[in-house]
């Protein structure tokens, strides 16, 4: 029943923009329906900890997709928010016509719906289907503008990720291979092929599992099968990147997840944290490498994220409590502070009309209240204290030291330490320095600022201190994944 | 059951030899049917209802509407139907031989199948997966990685069809669904890229680097 509210209100919701003509209402509608959402899912959530729901063994939801309903509802929400200001403006200057807009909000909707249904199914398969229908659904997104530019990302988009996911495909079927052959379980539904787990047949199971992982890894941008990502996420509409950055990529990660439980609970959990590490190794190198010789604003952000989804991968690679712990408040740390920047930097590529970063100066003096976000951003996002990020990379440090992995943690910080002078670099040079001359001091409209104010809050609310509400979802999340 | 699926493997191979854009959604709409056939001998001798639905949305879908749709695409872009060989045919046979090499070691070794037909279906169905991406990489027209990709994905069903008999039947119906969606969005994209490039050569898509 509450997850036909989760799933019900986004459907609602994109009924909206066929029936009102008005942008304006349109927006504050889905402001108002994605907040309510967000109450709604916090809620659910904390309700989750202690039970699963399941209806008609089709419909599925624990502690774990309770997290990650709550990372969607929140992205969505902050996104529908930014929306309000940004679309508006595309509006009055006539970039986008209107009825374009109401096509916007339409496909946001059914977005946001594809990604609540594939973490509240029970059936492997479907899930799989929801996860293309992502795709599906955001490429019109990603090629909103119907510049050349945007076209060519969101081809490149649709192919790469159908390429992985078809791969993912033949790993869903060998999984439905063991489990029929092996366990006599003739469904895809997680919750039975897990509870048989210990029968499946493990070199199956491994090579299942791999193709799971790079199929779904695609999707999830692990290097090197992200090139596709950084495309996507600089042409897409700005409130739609910070979807894509924020819950898309962690919703093929929970894709990834769902397998994982399976496999480790029937073969340990070297095999896939092995492959976990390797690939998230390999996406913080080559982030650092992009970020460094970076000229795009958003491109440079979404590198970022390829180095945030690295992080995470090697957290839940390194197996121990505190590494998954650490990875999954890294999903959540990274989704507010990735927003909030994507937020910032669409603000600046509208008034500057250019994403060349070194083209762009005195962002401090020409837009404040965006400036200084930015600048507190900025040193979130490369994890200094006191923000959230630094606590949830720190965890998955120790966890990789007490795991004695030195090579690993060795690579890690490396890394870390070279994005994090890459992306002081760029952004000092881009909010320090005299704005052009011409250029009126921006006044941000009432919705941005009320975003950035909500954003910054938590970002350094959680570097201080986790609110026991969230601690407790974390943790029946965490038993999720090893099994319990 | 074992014609049929050297028949598929025969029609994979011709799909790498083809060097026009028609002979490839016909190669697709040919191996598409024996992917029907396949699965209505499976539901004639199985007494599977669920699979007599399958088979007749294969039928539906993939013999029907989508070469039907792409071949109308094709004709209204009026693009030369050259293919845009990166590697020539001879070559292209050669690096498919050896894939189906591969997939038939990968059956027998690793997979650790024993019977002689498993194993002939499961590296059949695996060259076909391994086939598609080889055309996704080295045909430059767009509608030559749609096919790819349906190629692909046949190949994934006809190791659910070989190997487990089935995959669960709603799951089935989700994924021709979902095929069907993804080839009407590629098909709108595929127009958009002829309006605002001109042409529809993806080695030519460069502006985006780094």
């Amino acid at each position: 029943m509450e997850l036909l509210v989760v799933l019900g209100l986004p459907v609602a919701l994109a009924l909206i923009p066929l029936v009102i003509k008005e942008i304006r209402k349109i927006a504050v509608y889905h402001t108002a329906g994605y907040f309510v959402l967000m109450i709604f899912s916090l809620v659910l959530a904390g309700r989750l900890t202690g039970r699963s729901i399941s209806y008609r063994d089709f419909f599925y939801a624990d502690a774990l997709s309770g997290f990650f309903v709550l990372l969607i509802s929140l992205v969505s929400f902050i996104a529908s928010l930014y929306s309000v200001n940004y679309i508006g403006e595309d509006v009055r200057d006539n970039i986008i016509s209107n009825r374009k807009a109401r096509l916007y909000y339409l496909l946001f909707d059914m977005f946001v719906f594809t990604m609540f249904f594939s973490t509240v199914v029970d059936n492997l398969g479907i899930i799989w289907v929801s996860i293309e229908m992502t795709t599906l659904t955001s490429a019109f997104l990603v090629g909103f503008y119907n510049k050349k530019e945007s076209v060519e990302a969101a081809w490149k988009y649709i192919i790469i990720c159908s390429v992985g996911i078809a791969l993912a495909l033949f790993g869903t079927i060998l999984f439905y291979y063991t489990a029929s052959l092996n366990a006599g379980v003739h469904s895809l539904n997680w919750t039975e092929i897990s509870a048989v787990s210990a029968k499946l047949n493990p070199n199956v199971l491994k090579i299942a599992f791999l193709f799971i992982l790079v199929g779904f890894g695609t999707k999830a941008g692990l290097a090197p099968m992200h090139t596709w990502l950084p495309d996507a996420h600089s042409q897409a509409v700005t409130p739609v990147s910070a979807l894509l950055s924020g819950v898309l990529l962690k919703t093929a990660l929970y894709a990834i997840l769902r397998y994982m439980i399976i496999v480790n609970k029937c073969i340990g959990p070297e095999f896939t944290g092995n492959l976990l590490v390797f690939l998230g190794l390999i996406s913080l190198v080559v982030a650092a490498v992009f970020i460094i010789v970076q000229k795009d604003i958003k491109r440079l952000l979404a590198y970022s994220s390829i180095e945030h989804i690295g992080i995470i991968a090697v957290g839940i690679g390194f197996g121990t409590w505190l590494g998954y712990y650490g990875a999954l408040l890294h999903m959540f740390n990274h989704a507010v502070t990735k927003s909030l920047m994507f937020f910032g930097a669409g603000n600046i590529i509208k008034k500057y009309r250019s994403h060349n970063i070194r083209q762009i100066t005195g962002v401090l003096q020409s837009m404040p209240l965006t400036g200084f976000m930015l600048l507190i951003g900025v040193f979130a996002l490369s994890g200094s204290p006191p923000f959230s990020i630094f606590l949830s990379e720190i965890m998955v440090l120790i966890a990789g030291f007490t795991g004695k992995s030195f090579a690993a943690c060795f690579i890690f910080l490396a890394c870390i330490a070279v994005i994090f002078a890459g992306l002081i670099f760029h952004f000092s040079g881009l909010l320090f320095g005299k704005k052009p001359a011409a250029m009126q001091v921006f006044v941000e409209p009432m919705s941005n600022k009320i975003l950035f104010i909500f954003l910054g809050i938590i970002m350094v609310y959680f570097g201080l201190a986790i609110p026991e509400y969230f601690n407790n979802i974390l943790k029946a999340s965490i038993n999720i994944l090893q099994g319990m | 059951m074992n014609l049929l699926v050297i028949i598929i493997f025969v029609l994979t191979l011709m799909l790498v030899l083809s060097k026009r854009t028609v002979a490839l959604i016909n190669g697709f709409m040919l191996q598409s049917f024996c992917l029907f056939v396949l699965a209505l001998t499976r539901a004639v001798w199985a007494k599977d209802s669920e699979l007599y639905v399958v088979a007749a949305l294969i039928l539906l879908l993939k013999v029907g509407l989508i070469p039907y749709f792409l071949r109308w695409m094709v004709k209204k872009i009026k693009i030369d139907d050259n293919l845009g060989l990166s590697i020539n045919p001879m070559l292209s046979l050669v690096i498919a031989v050896l894939l189906s090499f591969f997939s038939y070691l990968f059956a027998e070794r690793i997979m650790g199948l024993q019977n002689k037909p498993d194993v002939a279906a499961f590296s059949v169905s695996l060259s076909v997966i391994l086939i598609g991406i080889f055309i996704m990489v080295f045909r430059m027209k767009a509608v030559a990685q749609v096919i790819g990709l349906l190629v692909i994905e046949n190949g994934s069903f006809l190791t659910a069809v070989a190997l487990c008999g089935s995959i669960p039947f709603f799951v089935e119906i989700a994924i021709f669904f979902d095929i069907f969606v993804f080839a009407i969005i590629l098909g709108i994209f595929i127009f958009r890229i002829n309006k605002l490039f001109t042409h529809i050569d993806i080695d030519k898509l460069k502006t985006l680097r780094g």
